[in-house]
């Protein structure tokens, strides 16, 4: 497995080797035990990071898992940035996250 | 009047020059201009800044550390008093105090010198104090200490410790304006600029 | 660190020699290192580390300015240390300017003095801007707010659908005459929002919806600039931090509104209220107020009512620095809370002796100084802990985003709320 780099805040700087086996070890880490649902919201974030080289919207995450956005705060205590996005293995989103 | 006394006046002076030019450097400097609306007010946030805003209640710095607050109340209070002999030593020699009015005033002082070694001390035993500490502070409170002892030892023994004293003074009154006691001013101009900021704000004087 | 070329030496000490005013001036000479601020700084009382003492860090800048603007400073630098601007000097001044303080201001409340610490750390972060040396992570929230409007970089279709989401939500429970109105013209407010809205929590919209639909206010968003934010502020760049404060000023013009009303973003409020006027050096032509203000008009006016009783679990309030200690909402704040919720209790100490909530400052957007921010933030975990609330109120985005991490961290087990949340939980529509 290829180096995890990650930054202060303790997300990745080498998305590219983000795998699932690096998810599961991230959430681990938060205290997250890994459910469908979670799993459902981690592929959106990262199929709109490769596509589009950022950050979904949770506008968009609702959308495509069909998850209610109170599901989504509950899956990710931390939100869907220092949460969802980390697992996802995203570089920090600018701003006030 | 003594050479001594020419030589105290001669340095008074140039203090006195000296700290005219810090002041009319901040007056030419001028206030910031401040676009923003004003919500506050500025008269009654000074008034609140130069009086209860330094109260002990008032003020972490003091509520957190009385005996340091206290100490430093004292060394000031006894430089103050020290500051006031000076101008009334040039009319009024010590021989002709009073016994109990030099008694007074030496034990008041020093309470004051006894406060700053203290201090002093402090500075060179706690280490975030030493850490923060250069030779100007150390400088500017041993020649105020020692102002406020010779200022004694010039009260009980006039004939004496009249040249040393004159002296001392001398060395403290030049060194005032290029070290840090020329918060002489600058406490005054940065208490101005706090209240100024705050009361601008509406944040001065708080609200309960 | 890199070795610095004389033309960044010589950007930051052109500052440092054009003094505007008295107040930096005034700043700079006034600090007799009495020490006792130490324990009025979270970074101090958490890391015990002397040199994030807040006269540390005024030293820094203020050795500068010794060394190059004062006699003596050239003549017995030791005297009075005077130091020169070099690599070291840059370094240490990075890291505790920029890694070290939130810009909070609570030791300038309580300074013996009345040394605006914030104000010269400012300035000192002004300087390290000038030589280029602003922390990666920050400098990229401010290029993003530069180049796409927004400082997360939200593109506009994306920004549009997430609020018609928002409207259809709020229409669904206010009917369909409730509305989040885009790019209207000739309306009362012009609104503002922390793009984190948006991107990732867009609950607080909804909720300033519902009370402008209950207050019956006439109001809009521009899609072309509606970011309450800037941290042009924190970086220290003035240039930067004019260019996007104009922008929103702007706005106002061409969305022809009368009140340019700030969304619930502390530093952002800061920084449009009573800092733009003073990177544009004009007074604004129209009014601006901050979400907080207008709420608490509305609860005066009678314009909502709210029914308290719908509020029942325990509610603490956090202060944000730049609207409480540096804005002045102090009594504004607590009125609406008072109105809002059943049961309250203060934080000790709160109101202008309140704690930062760790993130302020730019911290949050730093990752280099993370874990510092998160062992600060313990404080006011502490602080939230002992009060025994349920749910922190507080009009501030990112205050709310360090609680966030604050609250899962420490296993405060509270829910977190803006003003406009709390408020619309409250709301009795007629």
């Amino acid at each position: 497995m290829a180096e995890l780099n990650f930054d202060g805040d303790g997300f990745l700087t080498n998305p590219e080797v983000w795998n699932d086996e690096v998810a599961l070890q991230i959430a681990q880490a938060d205290g997250i035990e890994m459910t469908d649902k979670h799993w459902a919201v981690v592929r959106v974030i990262r199929n709109n990071f490769n596509e589009k080289g950022n950050a979904p919207m949770i506008r968009t995450i609702c959308k495509e898992t069909g998850l209610k956005l109170k599901d989504i705060y509950e899956l990710f205590p931390l939100g869907p940035a220092r949460g969802a996005c980390r697992v996802a293995g995203l570089p920090k989103p600018d701003g006030c996250v | 009047m003594y050479w001594y006394h020419y030589l105290g006046l001669a340095a008074l002076v140039v203090f006195a020059v000296a700290m005219l030019w810090h002041f009319l450097r901040l007056i030419r400097e001028g206030n910031p201009k401040d676009f923003s609306k004003k919500t506050g007010n500025l008269v009654k946030a000074e008034a609140y800044a130069y009086t209860t805003a330094m109260m002990p209640n008032h003020k972490e710095t003091a509520y957190l550390h009385i005996p340091t607050f206290t100490a430093g109340a004292l060394f000031h209070i006894g430089t103050f008093i020290s500051i006031l002999l000076f101008a009334v030593f040039f009319f009024i020699s010590p021989a002709q105090f009073p016994l109990w009015l030099s008694r007074i005033l030496t034990v008041c002082i020093l309470a004051g010198a006894a406060c700053g070694t203290g201090l002093l001390i402090k500075r060179m035993v706690v280490k975030k104090m030493r850490d923060l500490s250069h030779l100007d502070d150390y400088l500017s409170n041993f020649l105020t200490t020692l102002f406020q002892l010779f200022t004694i030892l010039y009260l009980m023994l006039p004939h004496m410790f009249a040249p040393v004293y004159y002296i001392e003074v001398t060395v403290l009154l030049l060194y005032m304006p290029i070290g840090k006691l020329r918060h002489v001013l600058y406490f005054f101009a940065a208490r101005y600029h706090l209240g100024r900021f705050y009361g601008w704000r509406n944040v001065w004087p708080p609200k309960k | 660190m890199e070795k610095l070329t004389t033309e960044q030496i010589d950007k930051a000490l052109h500052l440092l020699k054009m003094r505007p005013d008295s107040k930096l001036e005034t700043h700079l000479n006034a600090c007799v290192h009495c020490g006792l601020c130490a324990e009025s700084c979270m970074y101090y009382k958490t890391l015990h580390d002397d040199r994030y003492m807040p006269a540390r860090k005024v030293e820094l800048v203020a050795a500068l300015y010794r060394k190059y603007c004062t006699l003596i400073g050239r003549v017995a630098p030791f005297l009075v240390n005077a130091r020169p601007l070099d690599e070291q000097m840059a370094e240490e001044m990075t890291d505790a300017l920029f890694g070290a303080c939130t810009m909070c201001g609570r030791c300038v409340k309580h300074c013996s003095i009345g040394v605006d610490i914030a104000y010269v750390v400012h300035f000192g972060r002004r300087m390290l801007a000038a030589m280029g040396l602003v922390p990666a992570t920050l400098q990229a929230t401010v290029d993003a707010a530069l180049q796409t409007g927004n400082n997360m970089a939200i593109p506009t279709a994306d920004f549009v659908d997430t609020i018609q989401w928002m409207e259809e939500d709020l229409q669904d429970e206010c009917g369909s005459e409730a509305r989040i109105p885009l790019n209207e013209t000739d309306k009362n407010i012009l609104y503002t929002l922390n793009p984190r809205e948006p991107k990732f929590f867009p609950l607080s919209i909804a909720a300033l919806a519902k009370i402008f639909f209950a207050a019956k206010e006439s109001w809009t968003i521009s899609t072309d600039m509606y970011d309450v934010t800037n941290y042009g502020l924190f970086s220290g760049n003035n240039e930067h931090a004019k260019s996007i404060a104009k922008r929103l000023h702007d706005e106002v013009f061409n969305k022809h509104c009368k009140i340019l009303v700030l969304g619930e973003c502390g530093h952002g409020s800061r920084a449009n209220r009573w800092e733009g006027p003073n990177y544009l050096q004009h007074s604004y032509e129209f009014e601006t107020i901050t979400a907080v203000e207008l709420i608490n008009t509305y609860i005066r006016e009678g314009r909502i009512k709210l029914d308290k009783s719908l509020n029942q679990e325990l509610v603490t309030l956090h202060d944000p620095c730049n609207l409480v200690r540096n804005g002045g909402l102090e009594s504004e704040l607590r009125y609406t809370i008072s109105q809002s919720v059943t049961h309250f209790k203060e934080m000790t100490p709160h109101g202008i002796d309140n704690f930062c909530c760790g993130g302020g400052g730019g911290q949050l957007a730093m990752s280099e100084y993370n874990e510092r921010r998160i062992a600060i933030g313990k404080i006011k975990a502490d602080q939230i802990r002992n009060t025994g609330a349920k749910v922190v109120v507080t009009p501030c985005h990112n205050c709310v985003d360090q609680l966030i991490q604050l609250n899962n961290i420490y296993k405060l087990n509270v829910k977190i709320k803006t003003i406009a949340e709390i408020v619309a939980d409250a709301l009795v529509l007629e």
